[in-house]
Protein backbone atom coordinates (compact mmCIF):
# COMPACT_ATOMS: atom_id res chain seq x y z
CA UNK A 1 0.00 0.00 0.00
CA UNK A 2 1.65 3.14 -1.24
CA UNK A 3 -0.76 5.32 0.73
CA UNK A 4 0.95 4.35 3.99
CA UNK A 5 4.29 5.57 2.64
CA UNK A 6 2.74 8.86 1.50
CA UNK A 7 1.10 9.21 4.89
CA UNK A 8 4.56 8.80 6.44
CA UNK A 9 5.91 11.62 4.27
CA UNK A 10 2.88 13.73 5.21
CA UNK A 11 3.41 13.16 8.93
CA UNK A 12 7.11 13.99 8.70
CA UNK A 13 6.31 17.27 6.93
CA UNK A 14 3.73 18.08 9.62
CA UNK A 15 6.55 17.71 12.13
CA UNK A 16 8.46 20.25 10.03
CA UNK A 17 5.49 22.61 10.19
CA UNK A 18 5.44 22.29 13.99
CA UNK A 19 9.15 23.08 14.09
CA UNK A 20 8.58 26.20 11.99
CA UNK A 21 5.87 27.22 14.46
CA UNK A 22 8.49 26.95 17.24
CA UNK A 23 6.97 23.91 18.89
CA UNK A 24 9.96 21.54 19.03
CA UNK A 25 8.52 19.36 21.82
CA UNK A 26 5.32 18.86 19.85
CA UNK A 27 7.28 18.01 16.70
CA UNK A 28 9.19 15.31 18.57
CA UNK A 29 6.01 13.89 20.12
CA UNK A 30 4.33 14.01 16.71
CA UNK A 31 7.09 11.96 15.10
CA UNK A 32 7.05 9.50 18.00
CA UNK A 33 3.28 9.03 18.14
CA UNK A 34 2.32 9.23 14.48
CA UNK A 35 5.22 7.66 12.62
CA UNK A 36 6.35 5.56 15.54
CA UNK A 37 3.01 4.19 16.69
CA UNK A 38 0.08 4.93 14.40
CA UNK A 39 1.79 4.35 11.08
CA UNK A 40 3.51 1.20 12.32
CA UNK A 41 0.07 -0.02 13.41
CA UNK A 42 -1.32 0.72 9.94
CA UNK A 43 1.52 -1.07 8.18
CA UNK A 44 1.18 -3.98 10.60
CA UNK A 45 -2.54 -4.33 9.88
CA UNK A 46 -1.95 -4.05 6.12
CA UNK A 47 0.59 -6.85 6.31
CA UNK A 48 -1.59 -8.91 8.65
CA UNK A 49 -4.66 -8.73 6.42
CA UNK A 50 -2.58 -9.29 3.26
CA UNK A 51 -5.41 -8.01 1.06
CA UNK A 52 -5.90 -9.21 -2.46
CA UNK A 53 -7.30 -6.87 -5.09
CA UNK A 54 -10.72 -8.50 -5.24
CA UNK A 55 -11.14 -8.15 -1.47
CA UNK A 56 -10.67 -4.41 -1.69
CA UNK A 57 -13.94 -3.95 -3.57
CA UNK A 58 -14.82 -1.34 -6.13
CA UNK A 59 -14.22 2.33 -5.57
CA UNK A 60 -17.06 4.75 -6.24
CA UNK A 61 -17.62 5.71 -9.90
CA UNK A 62 -15.85 8.82 -11.16
CA UNK A 63 -19.03 10.93 -11.06
CA UNK A 64 -19.58 10.33 -7.35
CA UNK A 65 -15.95 11.06 -6.62
CA UNK A 66 -16.07 14.31 -8.59
CA UNK A 67 -19.14 15.26 -6.59
CA UNK A 68 -17.32 14.54 -3.33
CA UNK A 69 -14.27 16.49 -4.55
CA UNK A 70 -16.52 19.43 -5.41
CA UNK A 71 -18.10 19.30 -1.97
CA UNK A 72 -14.71 19.25 -0.26
CA UNK A 73 -13.46 22.12 -2.42
CA UNK A 74 -16.56 24.05 -1.35
CA UNK A 75 -15.75 23.18 2.27
CA UNK A 76 -12.20 24.46 1.79
CA UNK A 77 -13.43 27.71 0.24
CA UNK A 78 -15.94 28.11 3.04
CA UNK A 79 -13.09 27.96 5.57
CA UNK A 80 -10.48 29.80 3.50
CA UNK A 81 -12.46 32.89 2.50
CA UNK A 82 -13.06 34.13 6.09
CA UNK A 83 -9.40 33.45 6.88
CA UNK A 84 -8.38 35.64 3.92
CA UNK A 85 -10.84 38.37 4.80
CA UNK A 86 -9.85 38.46 8.47
CA UNK A 87 -6.42 39.98 7.58
CA UNK A 88 -4.79 38.22 10.48
CA UNK A 89 -1.68 39.84 11.90
CA UNK A 90 1.70 38.22 11.44
CA UNK A 91 3.36 36.16 14.13
CA UNK A 92 4.29 38.17 17.22
CA UNK A 93 7.93 38.08 18.26
CA UNK A 94 8.91 35.26 20.58
CA UNK A 95 9.85 36.06 24.18
CA UNK A 96 13.56 36.44 24.78
CA UNK A 97 14.02 33.47 27.13
CA UNK A 98 13.45 30.98 24.29
CA UNK A 99 11.21 28.76 26.44
CA UNK A 100 8.18 28.92 24.16
CA UNK A 101 7.17 25.43 23.09
CA UNK A 102 9.90 23.73 25.07
CA UNK A 103 9.30 20.64 27.19
CA UNK A 104 9.48 22.85 30.25
CA UNK A 105 6.72 25.28 29.28
CA UNK A 106 4.34 22.65 27.87
CA UNK A 107 4.97 20.28 30.76
CA UNK A 108 4.37 23.02 33.30
CA UNK A 109 0.92 23.66 31.86
CA UNK A 110 0.23 19.95 31.49
CA UNK A 111 0.89 19.17 35.13
CA UNK A 112 -0.67 22.27 36.71
CA UNK A 113 -3.57 23.84 34.84
CA UNK A 114 -4.45 20.78 32.74
CA UNK A 115 -3.64 18.12 35.32
CA UNK A 116 -7.08 16.53 35.36
CA UNK A 117 -7.44 16.16 31.56
CA UNK A 118 -3.92 14.77 31.48
CA UNK A 119 -4.86 12.07 33.98
CA UNK A 120 -8.13 11.36 32.18
CA UNK A 121 -6.17 10.70 28.99
CA UNK A 122 -4.58 7.73 30.75
CA UNK A 123 -8.06 6.36 31.49
CA UNK A 124 -8.96 6.81 27.82
CA UNK A 125 -5.85 4.98 26.67
CA UNK A 126 -6.45 2.09 29.10
CA UNK A 127 -10.03 1.76 27.85
CA UNK A 128 -8.87 1.92 24.21
CA UNK A 129 -6.22 -0.71 24.91
CA UNK A 130 -8.68 -3.15 26.45
CA UNK A 131 -11.23 -2.38 23.74
CA UNK A 132 -8.72 -3.10 20.99
CA UNK A 133 -7.69 -6.35 22.69
CA UNK A 134 -11.28 -7.52 23.09
CA UNK A 135 -12.23 -6.57 19.54
CA UNK A 136 -9.24 -8.17 17.85
CA UNK A 137 -9.30 -11.36 19.90
CA UNK A 138 -10.47 -14.36 17.94
CA UNK A 139 -12.78 -15.93 20.47
CA UNK A 140 -13.77 -14.28 23.71
CA UNK A 141 -15.47 -17.18 25.43
CA UNK A 142 -15.08 -20.90 25.21
CA UNK A 143 -12.09 -22.86 23.96
CA UNK A 144 -9.97 -21.01 21.44
CA UNK B 1 -0.62 33.06 10.30
CA UNK B 2 -2.88 33.08 7.24
CA UNK B 3 -0.68 30.57 5.42
CA UNK B 4 -0.75 28.11 8.28
CA UNK B 5 -4.52 28.34 8.64
CA UNK B 6 -4.94 27.83 4.88
CA UNK B 7 -2.66 24.79 5.04
CA UNK B 8 -4.74 23.47 7.91
CA UNK B 9 -7.99 24.01 6.02
CA UNK B 10 -6.58 22.35 2.90
CA UNK B 11 -5.43 19.28 4.83
CA UNK B 12 -8.80 19.07 6.56
CA UNK B 13 -10.61 19.25 3.21
CA UNK B 14 -8.35 16.59 1.67
CA UNK B 15 -9.00 14.34 4.65
CA UNK B 16 -12.74 14.94 4.35
CA UNK B 17 -12.55 13.96 0.68
CA UNK B 18 -10.79 10.75 1.62
CA UNK B 19 -13.40 9.92 4.23
CA UNK B 20 -16.32 10.60 1.88
CA UNK B 21 -15.10 9.32 -1.48
CA UNK B 22 -13.09 6.22 -0.63
CA UNK B 23 -14.59 2.85 0.21
CA UNK B 24 -11.54 1.09 1.59
CA UNK B 25 -11.89 1.17 5.37
CA UNK B 26 -8.12 1.49 5.93
CA UNK B 27 -7.92 4.55 3.66
CA UNK B 28 -10.90 6.07 5.50
CA UNK B 29 -9.04 5.69 8.80
CA UNK B 30 -5.89 7.25 7.31
CA UNK B 31 -7.93 10.20 6.04
CA UNK B 32 -9.40 10.63 9.52
CA UNK B 33 -5.86 10.96 10.85
CA UNK B 34 -5.22 13.58 8.17
CA UNK B 35 -8.26 15.59 9.31
CA UNK B 36 -7.11 15.48 12.94
CA UNK B 37 -3.68 16.68 11.85
CA UNK B 38 -5.18 19.59 9.97
CA UNK B 39 -6.92 20.75 13.13
CA UNK B 40 -3.70 20.26 15.10
CA UNK B 41 -1.81 22.60 12.78
CA UNK B 42 -4.47 25.28 13.28
CA UNK B 43 -4.22 24.88 17.07
CA UNK B 44 -0.42 25.19 17.06
CA UNK B 45 -0.59 28.20 14.73
CA UNK B 46 -3.06 29.99 17.03
CA UNK B 47 -0.90 29.13 20.03
CA UNK B 48 2.12 30.66 18.29
CA UNK B 49 0.09 33.70 17.24
CA UNK B 50 -0.73 34.77 20.78
CA UNK B 51 1.05 37.89 21.94
CA UNK B 52 1.53 36.61 25.50
CA UNK B 53 3.38 33.46 24.31
CA UNK B 54 1.02 31.02 26.03
CA UNK B 55 1.59 27.42 24.86
CA UNK B 56 -1.88 26.24 25.92
CA UNK B 57 -2.72 25.32 22.32
CA UNK B 58 0.16 22.86 22.30
CA UNK B 59 -1.29 21.14 25.35
CA UNK B 60 -4.56 20.76 23.46
CA UNK B 61 -2.69 19.24 20.53
CA UNK B 62 -1.15 16.68 22.88
CA UNK B 63 -4.65 15.71 24.02
CA UNK B 64 -5.81 15.42 20.40
CA UNK B 65 -2.84 13.18 19.64
CA UNK B 66 -3.72 10.90 22.55
CA UNK B 67 -7.32 10.66 21.35
CA UNK B 68 -6.12 9.99 17.79
CA UNK B 69 -3.87 7.19 19.00
CA UNK B 70 -6.71 5.60 20.97
CA UNK B 71 -9.07 6.01 18.01
CA UNK B 72 -6.70 4.37 15.56
CA UNK B 73 -6.05 1.45 17.92
CA UNK B 74 -9.75 0.73 18.33
CA UNK B 75 -10.45 1.41 14.64
CA UNK B 76 -7.81 -1.01 13.41
CA UNK B 77 -9.03 -3.63 15.88
CA UNK B 78 -12.52 -3.22 14.38
CA UNK B 79 -11.00 -3.52 10.89
CA UNK B 80 -9.30 -6.79 11.84
CA UNK B 81 -12.47 -8.19 13.44
CA UNK B 82 -14.56 -7.16 10.43
CA UNK B 83 -12.16 -8.63 7.92
CA UNK B 84 -12.02 -11.87 9.87
CA UNK B 85 -15.79 -12.33 9.77
CA UNK B 86 -16.76 -10.70 6.46
CA UNK B 87 -13.60 -11.00 4.28
CA UNK B 88 -14.12 -7.46 2.97
CA UNK B 89 -13.10 -3.90 3.77
CA UNK B 90 -15.57 -2.23 1.44
CA UNK B 91 -17.68 0.25 3.40
CA UNK B 92 -20.68 -0.36 1.11
CA UNK B 93 -20.67 -4.08 1.84
CA UNK B 94 -20.78 -3.41 5.57
CA UNK B 95 -24.41 -2.42 5.88
CA UNK B 96 -25.64 -4.89 8.48
CA UNK B 97 -26.39 -2.07 10.90
CA UNK B 98 -28.44 -0.16 8.34
CA UNK B 99 -31.68 -1.56 9.73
Amino acid sequence: MYSAVWLLICFLSFAGVYLSLSAPFLAAIHVLVYTGAILVLFVFVIMLLNLRDEELGEEYPAGTRFLAAGGCTALFTLIAVPIYEAHLPGMPPLPEDGHFGSIESVGNLLFTVYGLPFELVSVLIIVAMFGALVLAKKKLWGPA
Amino acid sequence: MTEYLLLSAAIFAIGAYGVIARRNLLIVLMSLELMLNGVNIALVAFSRGRVDADPTGQVFVLMVMAVAAAEVAVGLAIVIALFRTRRTLDTNDLHQLNG
